[in-house]
Formats: C-alpha cells, sequence, structure tokens
C-alpha cells in the first residue's frame, strides 16, 4: 500500500532561508499516525473513561491542557469532545454515548522551534503567546492567517500547529514568509 | 542658525551626511534630518499647502506643520514625513515638498496672490453653487482640483519593504518616555508588572533631552535608565509610536524597526506593526506647546520656544543670533537664557505686564531684556524672519502703542502647552477645558484603565510629574494584579517652570482695532488664517466640529496638536463664550500619520487571504490545468490542450464525458460528519425531506432552507451506520451549513444527541462519470459495481490500489457516475491509479467548466439558482417537502409572497442562434418593449456539446405554463438581445436513464 502524502510534502524541504546567522526558527512536519475525535453528550466522562484508559490517559486534560503519554496526546477541544492522537484505531468504541470519528487525514503538523519561535508566535496569533502565559504542555485553539488550529506548547520554545490539510500551505507560507526576519531553517519530515 | 563647537546629545565623533534636495549636509549621529537642516542653514524647507507660502522649522517633535519632507523613492517613497522626527543616518535622503521647481522658488506661490478668492469654503461655493442643477461643471473642477490638492506624492510601486505585525500583551503600558513615563514604568516594573514602555523618539528621556547636557536632570536620567534596563519584566520599545487607543485597551503602535539604518541587512523588518493589549496603561505622553497668532507667524524662523531649546541643548544648533521670544506664560525663560548662554542676544517680549522673579531672575542675569506687557504684532522678512514689529500690549494682546521693529533671526514663540491627549480622546471622547492651564484635560474616566500622568495631565511642576507618574505606575500595577512594593519615587530636579506659572491666556497680538497685521494663521499646515475662521463664523458655522471640517483647521497630520486651542479661542470670541462653552473636537487615530504597509504586515500578495487547496492540487499544477479561484479554494478549471482557450476545452471535455468517462476534483465539496442517535432527527429537521426511513449504505439528496422560507443549499447524505451519516453541501455554502448546524444543537435543538464535524479536510473526493466509468472502476478494484451490486443512491466500500475507499453511486452530470471518497492523504495515488487506468476507457480529466455544462445539460440546480432569493416552489423542488413533518423554514416557505404562482420558476432556455447567453441577462416576452426588470433572468448558461446549441437555466414568471413560448434575452452590459425558446431545464436524459443505468 502506498504511503500517505502529506499536504506539506513540498514544502518540508530541508533549507536555510531568511537572515543570516543562527536561525531563530526552524519549522518542520511529522506525519500524524492517527487522529481520532470522541465526542458525547450528558454522560461523555464516563463514556471517555475507558477509551483514555485504554489508552493510558487520565482524563483527556483540560481545555487548556493536554494530556500526553509516550504514545498518546488529548486535548480537551470542547467540553463534550476530545481530540486524540495515537497509533490505534478507536472506531470500535463508537456507541450509543460515543462518537468516535477518524480525523487523521484531516490535518497536518507543522513544527516550531528554536530561539526565536515565540516571537514568530506573536506575528501570527492574536493571544499571548509568552513563555508566562503559553507554557509547555498546553495548547490553545485560535486562528493563524484566518485559518482554525489548535497549537500545543511542547518545549520551552516548541510548537506543535495541527492545521486543517486544505489550508495546511497556506498556514505554512504565512509562517514562513513571517519567520525569514528571525532566519529560517526548515527541516525535513519526520515520521 | 550654527552647530555648536560642544554641547548637545549628538556623537561627534560618528560624522555622516545626508542629502536633501541636492545639498548634502554634515549630521552626526542623534541627529534629526530637522536638526541637520537647521545647521546647514536651510531655513526654508518647504512650501505650504494652499498659498505656497515659504515655511521653516516651526517644531522639534511630531506637532511639526511645516518640515513635510519627501523620503525615499519609488516604491520606498514616503510623503509628508516629519523632519523634525526622521533620524538622521548615513544615507538618508529627502527631499522639500508641494515647491516646483524648488522650495526656495516656488511657481505656485503665485497662488497667494489669489488668497482674497480662494479661502475657506471657496471650492464648493465657486465649483458648485452656480450650477446647482449639475453636477458636471464641478467634475470636470474637480479633476483640476484634485491635481492641486494633496501634499507629497506618494508611489504606485509595490513596496518591497518587510512590514512585520506583531501581537504583545501587558500588564502596564506606558506610552511616553518622558519623567512621567519613566517613573511611571519604574514603579510598575518595581512592583512585579510585565511593563510594555513605548516612546516614539528614539532616545528616551522626553523634556530632559532638551535640558543643557551638564545639568542634574541629566544624571538623573541616568540613573532611572539604568534601574529599568536590567528589569527583565520591562520591555522598552523606542522609535515606537502609540498611534490610536481602542475597545478592550488595546493599543496600535508602529516601530521604525529598521528604517533609520541603511545598513540593515536585507529582509530586515522597516517597521512593526505592534498590537498591544494592556491591563492597564498610563498615558504619559507629555505636552505640545501652543503658537501665538500674529501677522507673518508662519514665516521661516519663527519657531516654538521649546523648540528653540531643543534645537540648542540637545542637537547644539544655535536656531538664532538675534532672538525675540514672545510668550505668555513662564516656560519661555529657560530657552531664553539657554539662547542667552550660547551667544544669543535674546529680547522677551512679554504679553503680561507681571513676570514672577522665579522666571525673570534668572534671564536678566543672563543678559536677556525683557519687555514687559509686549509682543510681536509681525513677524517681517521675506524668505525668513528679518525683524519683530513689537509693540506694548492690553491684557487681550491688543497694541496700545507705537510698534517698533527690532532685528531678529529667530522669533520664539510660547502660548502655554496642551497636554498631549489624543489616545485618551480616542476612548473616552471629549475632553474638558482647565480655565487653570488654559488647556483640555482627561476627566476621571470610570473604568481606570488609562491613566494619565505628568504635563498629559497638566501637571504644574516637575515634582508632581515624577510623583504623578510614579504613583499612575504603582496604582496600574497594582489593578493588574502585582503586589510588590514600589518603594519610593526618585527624587526631584530642578528643570525650570512650567506653563501654568502666571499663564496669561491671550493667544494673540493685534492692533489696536483687533485687527491684525498681514496674514495671521491658526493652522500652518492647511494654510487656515484668522480670516478663515472670521468667514465661517460669519456664515453661521457654530459647532466647533463643522467649522473644523470648513475650515480645515486641525485636520490632517496635525490633528489639532497645534492648531486646535487657537481656532477654538477665536471662535470663542466671536461667539461671546468661553472656550469650555464652544466645546472641542474629538480626536480620532492615528495620532501620526501610520504607513498602510505597517499594518497589513504581510497580508498582502500571496497572502492577502489564505489558499486552500484540494489533496489533489499538485497534480492538476503538474498536468496543465487552468486554475480559478472557487471562493479560498484553488480549482482546475479546465485542462487545454495545446493551445485551446476555455471555450474549446470545455465543450470538448464535456462532450468527452458523455461518450466516454472523465473525473473530476470534487474535493471542495463540504463534508460534514453527522453522528449520534438523533442524527436522522436532525436531518429531519434541518433538510425539507424525510431521512427515517433511509437505510445503511443508501444515500439521498435533501435540500435545506433558512428560517425565513428561502432555499439555503444541497446535498446529498449518506447513511454510514447506524448512527453515522455523512453530509455534503455545495463548496461555497459548506461553512455556513457547519455554522448553522452548530447554532441550531446549540441552542433550539440542545436535547438532540448528535454532533456535527467537518471532514471536508479529511476525505479527497473524485467524481467519475460517463459511460465507461463502471467499467474502470471494474478494472481497478475487486468489488462488484454492476446496477443490481451497486445502484443509484447506494454506497459502497472498496479498495482501490490499496487504499479503503467509499464510492456513492450518484451524479451530478447525468451520466453513470461516482463519487469516490478517498482518505485525503491518499487522494493524489487513487486519482493517479484512475488515470493510468482510465487510458483503454478515455478517461479524462475535466475541470469545473465542463462540470457546469454537463450539470446544466442535466437541469441540477447549484449556487447560482441556489443564491437565497427563490424557494423550493421556484427551484421545481417542492415536491421534495415532507407534508409529514415540521423542518426549518417549513411554515415560513409558505407566506403569500413565497408561493404566488407568479414569481419566477425554473425553466431551461434553448437561445436561438450561435451566439449565448450570458447569466444576469434579463427576460422579457418576445413582443414587449425592454422596460422595468422583465420577467425573469437567467442563472447558468452553457454551450452544450449534447445538444449542439446554447442553452440556459434561468428563472421567469409563471415558468411553467409557458413552456414553447419564445421570449427574449437582453443583456443591458453588452447591449446585446437574443432569442430564446423556453423548454424544460431537464435538457438531457430527462428520464435519467443513464444514470440510472
Amino acid at each position: 500500500m502506498a504511503d500517505a502524502i502529506s499536504p506539506l510534502k513540498g514544502k518540508c524541504v530541508a533549507g536555510r532561508h531568511g537572515a543570516d546567522g543562527d536561525a531563530g526558527v526552524t519549522l518542520g512536519s511529522r506525519n500524524i499516525a492517527g487522529l481520532w475525535q470522541i465526542a458525547g453528550w450528558r454522560g461523555f466522562k464516563a463514556a471517555a473513561a475507558p477509551v483514555l484508559a485504554g489508552l493510558g490517559l487520565r482524563d483527556g486534560g483540560s481545555y487548556r491542557t493536554a494530556e500526553s503519554t509516550g504514545s498518546a496526546t488529548a486535548w480537551r477541544i470542547a467540553p463534550d469532545k476530545i481530540l486524540i492522537e495515537c497509533a490505534g484505531r478507536l472506531e470500535a468504541e463508537t456507541s450509543e454515548k460515543l462518537a468516535v470519528l477518524d480525523l487523521s487525514h484531516s490535518r497536518a503538523v507543522i513544527t516550531v522551534s528554536g530561539p526565536a519561535a515565540r516571537d514568530l508566535m506573536s506575528q501570527v496569533i492574536s493571544v499571548d503567546a509568552s513563555a508566562a502565559a503559553f507554557k509547555p504542555g498546553e495548547f490553545i485553539q485560535t486562528g493563524i492567517h484566518d485559518v482554525g488550529v489548535l497549537i500545543h506548547c511542547t518545549g520551552e520554545d516548541d510548537f506543535d500547529i495541527l492545521a486543517p490539510g486544505t489550508w495546511a500551505e497556506a498556514v505554512w507560507e504565512f509562517l514562513q514568509d513571517n519567520a525569514l526576519p528571525h532566519g529560517l531553517a526548515i527541516k525535513a519530515m519526520t515520521g | 542658525m550654527k552647530r555648536l563647537s560642544s554641547g548637545g546629545r549628538i556623537d561627534r565623533s560618528r560624522p555622516f551626511k545626508v542629502r536633501f534636495g541636492w545639498r548634502f549636509l554634515q549630521a552626526f549621529e542623534g541627529d534629526t534630518l530637522a536638526s541637520a537642516l537647521m545647521a546647514g542653514g536651510v531655513s526654508v524647507v518647504g512650501r505650504s499647502f494652499k498659498y505656497h507660502r515659504p515655511r521653516g522649522i516651526f517644531s522639534a517633535g511630531v506637532e511639526e506643520p511645516n518640515a513635510l519632507a519627501q523620503l525615499g523613492k519609488r516604491a520606498q517613497r514616503e510623503p509628508n514625513a516629519r523632519a523634525t522626527t526622521i533620524e538622521a543616518f548615513k544615507g538618508l535622503k529627502a527631499s522639500a515638498q508641494n515647491a516646483w521647481p524648488n522650495r526656495r522658488l516656488d511657481i505656485g506661490a503665485a497662488a497667494g496672490l489669489l488668497s482674497p478668492f480662494i479661502s475657506a469654503g471657496f471650492y464648493y461655493k465657486t465649483f458648485i453653487g452656480p450650477f446647482r442643477q449639475s453636477t458636471r461643471f464641478w467634475m470636470i473642477c474637480e479633476a483640476f482640483i484634485r491635481r492641486a490638492a494633496g501634499m507629497g506624492k506618494a508611489g504606485y510601486a509595490e513596496d518591497h519593504s518587510n512590514y512585520e505585525k506583531r501581537h504583545a500583551f501587558c500588564d502596564v503600558l506606558v506610552i511616553g518616555g518622558g519623567m512621567a513615563g519613566l517613573c511611571a514604568a519604574l514603579a510598575a516594573g518595581r512592583a512585579g508588572a510585565q511593563v510594555i514602555l513605548a516612546e516614539q523618539d528614539f532616545k528616551l528621556g522626553g523634556a530632559i533631552l532638551a535640558q543643557p547636557l551638564d545639568d542634574e536632570s541629566t544624571d538623573w536620567l541616568n540613573r532611572i535608565l539604568s534601574e529599568l534596563e536590567v528589569m527583565q519584566n520591562v520591555r522598552i520599545l523606542t522609535r515606537t509610536t502609540v498611534f490610536g487607543a481602542y475597545d478592550g485597551n488595546t493599543f496600535g503602535s508602529v516601530e521604525r524597526a529598521t528604517e533609520h539604518r541603511i545598513d540593515a541587512p536585507a529582509g530586515s523588518i522597516r517597521q512593526r506593526y505592534w498590537v498591544i493589549r494592556a491591563e492597564q496603561a498610563i498615558l504619559a505622553t507629555g505636552a505640545i506647546e501652543r503658537p501665538l497668532v500674529f501677522g507673518g507667524n508662519d514665516r521661516p524662523g519663527v519657531m516654538l520656544a521649546g523648540a528653540a531649546r531643543a534645537y540648542l541643548n540637545r542637537f547644539a544648533v544655535l536656531a538664532g543670533r538675534k532672538v525675540v521670544v514672545c510668550t505668555n506664560n513662564d516656560s519661555a525663560y529657560s530657552a531664553a537664557v539657554d539662547l542667552a548662554h550660547a551667544g544669543a542676544a535674546v529680547t522677551v517680549a512679554d504679553l503680561r505686564r507681571n513676570v514672577s522673579e522665579e522666571a525673570a531672575f534668572p534671564a536678566e542675569v543672563a543678559g536677556v531684556n525683557i519687555l514687559r506687557g509686549h509682543g510681536v504684532l509681525k513677524a517681517r522678512g521675506f524668505q525668513k524672519v528679518a525683524s519683530a514689529l513689537v509693540a506694548p500690549v492690553d491684557y487681550q494682546g491688543r497694541a496700545t502703542g507705537p510698534a517698533r521693529s527690532m532685528a531678529a533671526d529667530l522669533i520664539a514663540v510660547s502660548g502655554g502647552w496642551a497636554p498631549a491627549i489624543h489616545l485618551w480622546s480616542h476612548r473616552f471622547g471629549k475632553p474638558a477645558f482647565d480655565p487653570g492651564c488654559q488647556a483640555f484635560v482627561p476627566t476621571d474616566e470610570p473604568s481606570r484603565v488609562l491613566r494619565a500622568a505628568g504635563c498629559a495631565s497638566a501637571a504644574a511642576s516637575v515634582q508632581e510629574t515624577i510623583e504623578q507618574g510614579f504613583a499612575r505606575g504603582a496604582e496600574a500595577a497594582r489593578a493588574s494584579g502585582s503586589t510588590r512594593d514600589s518603594g519610593q519615587p526618585p527624587a526631584s530636579v530642578a528643570m525650570g517652570s512650567y506653563w501654568q506659572h502666571g499663564l496669561s491666556p491671550v493667544w494673540s497680538v493685534r492692533k489696536s482695532d483687533g485687527s491684525f497685521k498681514g496674514k495671521a494663521f491658526v493652522d500652518f499646515q492647511h494654510d487656515v488664517t484668522i480670516a478663515d475662521i472670521d468667514q465661517a463664523h460669519a456664515e453661521g458655522y457654530v459647532s466647533v466640529e463643522h467649522l473644523k471640517r470648513y475650515t480645515t483647521t486641525g485636520m490632517a497630520t496635525d490633528q489639532g496638536k497645534l492648531a486646535n486651542t487657537n481656532a477654538l479661542s477665536r471662535m470663542a470670541e466671536l461667539r461671546f463664550m468661553e472656550i469650555t462653552q464652544v466645546g472641542a473636537t474629538t480626536f480620532r487615530p492615528p495620532f501620526t500619520p501610520v504607513a498602510a504597509g505597517a499594518i497589513t504586515g504581510h497580508r498582502h500578495g500571496r497572502h492577502f487571504r489564505p489558499t486552500r487547496l484540494s489533496p489533489i492540487h499538485h497534480w492538476h499544477m503538474r498536468n496543465g490545468a487552468k486554475m480559478i479561484e472557487a471562493g479560498a479554494w484553488m480549482r482546475p478549471w479546465f485542462y487545454p490542450d495545446q493551445r485551446e482557450d476555455m471555450r474549446a476545452a470545455y465543450i470538448r471535455e464535456a462532450a468527452h464525458v458523455r461518450g466516454h468517462a472523465g473525473m473530476v476534483d470534487v474535493s471542495t465539496l463540504g463534508k460534514i460528519a453527522v453522528q449520534g442517535p438523533d442524527s436522522a432527527e436532525f436531518l429531519n429537521r434541518i433538510y425539507v425531506n424525510g431521512w427515517k426511513t433511509l437505510q445503511v449504505g443508501s444515500l439521498r439528496y435533501g435540500v435545506m432552507l433558512r428560517e425565513d422560507g428561502f432555499a439555503m443549499d444541497d446535498g446529498a447524505t449518506a447513511r454510514l451506520a447506524e448512527h453515522d451519516y455523512f453530509m455534503s453541501t455545495t463548496t461555497a455554502n459548506a461553512a455556513k451549513v457547519l455554522a448553522f448546524a452548530e447554532r441550531l444543537l446549540q441552542t433550539a435543538w440542545k436535547n438532540l444527541k448528535v454532533h456535527v464535524t467537518s471532514v471536508t479536510d479529511q476525505w479527497a473526493a473524485i467524481a467519475l462519470a460517463g459511460p465507461n466509468s463502471r467499467a474502470l472502476l471494474g478494472k481497478v478494484s475487486d468489488s462488484d459495481f454492476s446496477r443490481e451490486a451497486l445502484p443509484n443512491n447506494r454506497i459502497a466500500h472498496a479498495s482501490i490500489n490499496g487504499v479503503d475507499v467509499r464510492i456513492h453511486r450518484m451524479s451530478y452530470s447525468g451520466e453513470l457516475a461516482y463519487e469516490i471518497y478517498v482518505p485525503a492523504g491518499f487522494g493524489i495515488h487513487v486519482w493517479e491509479t484512475l488515470y493510468a487506468a482510465g487510458d483503454e476507457f478515455g478517461l479524462i480529466p475535466y475541470g469545473t467548466e465542463a462540470m457546469g455544462a454537463l450539470r446544466i445539460e442535466k437541469g441540477h440546480v447549484a449556487g447560482p439558482e441556489i443564491d437565497g432569493r427563490t424557494t423550493l416552489n421556484d427551484l421545481c423542488l417542492d415536491g421534495f417537502a415532507s407534508t409529514k413533518k415540521p423542518f426549518v423554514g417549513s411554515v415560513l416557505r409558505n407566506r403569500p409572497v413565497l408561493t404566488d404562482p407568479k414569481r419566477p420558476s425554473l425553466v431551461g432556455l434553448e437561445i436561438q442562434g450561435d451566439t449565448g447567453a450570458k447569466p444576469g441577462s434579463l427576460l422579457f416576452p418576445e413582443m414587449s418593449d425592454h422596460k422595468g426588470h422583465g420577467d425573469g433572468w437567467i442563472s447558468s448558461a452553457t454551450y452544450s456539446p449534447a445538444l449542439g446549441r446554447n442553452i440556459a437555466l434561468a428563472f421567469l414568471k409563471n415558468g411553467k405554463q409557458r413552456k414553447g413560448e419564445f421570449i427574449k434575452i437582453v443583456n443591458y452590459v453588452d447591449n446585446e438581445t437574443l432569442q430564446a425558446r423556453v423548454v424544460a431545464h431537464h435538457f438531457f436524459d430527462p428520464q435519467g436513464d443513464r444514470q440510472n443505468g
């Protein structure tokens, strides 16, 4: 079977762009092993619990803080919806109390890192991206260039941006052009 | 004017040249363009707007009305740059504007001879008034007036400079880096608040920078800066002008990041637009000195007293050797003393008879001649001041005795100071007039989020400025949640008197009869004179807002900085009122001009708006498709065969599909997952037709209405599992339908257990159409696609070249057709698999134009028909509406106006002749005149290869009863009339034999 093609395949070409000196920003992308949305109604917590437990997750985190294990990450994107990145398939968990949706091909991940990563964030989102306000492990749902994205702070100066696949190139290009004055490195896509 | 050999805050070890017109001027690091011009002896720096009068440098800051220069060239050309704020740097190129052939000899100055005829309102009265029946004369004149109007020239070429936008958040924003602002930042910073200190100058210090370098204030400044600069929680932004204050304590600011550096690396940010959201803000913007009004007060060599002091002490430029200082307050004495110490012969013509010893004594010690109760009646000279006509005056500034001429090359004026409260006014409207300081000041705004301090709130002394700034900073820090103690404020320093001391509210100097000796200007930038204000009053203008617009006083870059108070003073005088009764205008952003590029940032060119790409997009590009924008999407329009044009290509493509097979990328269709145990009920409510009988594995066409009964969207929805549906929408309405569904589920239908989620990005979609499509599918997949196994409106799961896909048997083209849904990452893989296998079946890719032609032939409605103005009845889709259940729009669709049988309804038109019709053309009965809106309109038109003629879909009054009738199609835009026969809108295969085959 063929490998799935990322919307960012043509963008993730390793190289160095923009201002001279050390690169302030590194852009990259990684493949998504699997992305699932579980959603419910009244009693969602109980309905979701076995699914989360099966992935080693506690409660799916809060609206601002993601929950991660080594192999799964959960983002509570609404009171009754959790987005889960994991390698397995979850459709068998569908029930009257739980709607399960495969979104594995719907998002592309843009990784942003480097000493100027937070500066870049402040250029493209109207949310406080300072270290004091946006800490590792936290996530926000906001817009970059009018495209709805989920941004997960994965380290002091590291971010994963989950962008809709059909918008991913536009978001990438916007990030790229904003990053050039900082000195931009692009790294090849990782698995 | 000359540069002194010592003193000032310039770095003489770093000299360079700047260019002004054809002159190269010596400058040093720390200079502004204005100080370099003055040091170079340039007295005439530009020409005025209307009369082209010679103008010189008047101020040392953002209030500058005269020294407006043209910077850069070509794409980076920037007009109306204030020379007083342009940082001098090696390579700076500037030129005078509004003058031809040059600033010293300007032919436009002849306009001054016409000044009696071109006063306020001249354009309107002259060019509109006499010709009230028609605007034609005005339109002719307007072209000439527009050519003459305007200052400077903007470029037409694209500006390739880099501009950047940034969002910043802080507890306390301090606007202004003078004494009050520095103290506010210090207090807030000590308290632990996150602070942004924004200063428009390239140096911090404000008024201290105009103090002598060896003054104790310099040590004071250095102490404060050294403490602030090491605070991690204080971010200092110099060269950053906060130009607007907005709701939510949001402030717009522009940082001149590298435009002062010729050595800036390529790609550097020229200007940075900061959107600052602050919990609390301190307005420490200082005050702007006010001019006095007298004859010839616009002549080069007339300058604000504070500016003359700034040029001396900051830039080491002596603005004049023979100086007459005219003032109504104590503050100008500091300038008089410093100028005298620098070697100038200084006379103070003080409009007041009583001058405080505190002001007078140091001046007299410095050798300044003080003429109490005197004023400058007129500034004399040709292109610059040569003498001042000084006369004794009364308490109103009227001459009480004979005037005498005093040789002078500089007349330094001070009419008091006006707090710079523009930003406060942006948020809270009109300020209050304080008679004590004769100035407009901020009122006590209830939200307490923007606190004025220092001269911006008319502080009366240095000590008060320091204490106010520190207190406001500490208060703001506390209000934003900081708990640490700010400690004690810095000690005060001696810096001379503020303007409030002994201020006399005299704003003009006139002859004994109250008239002015020569042209007396209120607004230098727009050439608004006292005579213009008088004329506006004589013509009945009583509102200050009307006065402003009629005379243009205080408009453009001035924004009331210099002109307002004197204009209001004159108006109050004419109306026998106090200024407070006359009122004030409301200031509006921006405080200073802002380059459009800075606000635009990266959002131009390819980033003007985001572009959405199908998962198969790059195949289309590689294979020569001509693309077309469809909303945010880029879609393949047609695939030209060599030099084919669009028409030839789509006709070929559409004909080919009917004869063989074609595939089109329909990934752009909106796709919504509808999940949950109440999904069928939800669909029942949102669509007009019934859904509870739809079996798993089937799909159904549906139409939905808005609440007002008009059609909103249509599409097919498939039932994938018991509680799992897959809804498709039109490309254009995908987001609208999803938002509509979300709103209903979160408001009116909260009890329904349904979730709707966009899966448009999850799936690539390929429509495979044509008589050979089944055979092609059979080749690439092992599944059974026979009519019996997969009839129309059923779905199948299959594998194509190892990829699991879902196939919907449905047709938009009227052909035997399938929609293949593929996980997006495999979209190109499956497309290429089909393409590779399709050769023997005559498969071609086709674009949206051919897709449109096919659907028009079939009579399927789309966006041009469901345009928000049509109903189910209009669209001939009323048969879909269930009578057994309510649905969105089911009540209001039955309004009499929407059920009137005379409403235009959908018909087909066979166009007579070889010329196709244009959508939007109007329909008229064959034997009628072309008047009014006719009987209907054309919504979609195409050439039909299947029928071999031009056809159209249209809406026609009583359409169902007019089949067979000939009508006229009138296209007013192209002045074209065609004839057509009304037919059923299902032109091709009306029985559906092909799609059901």
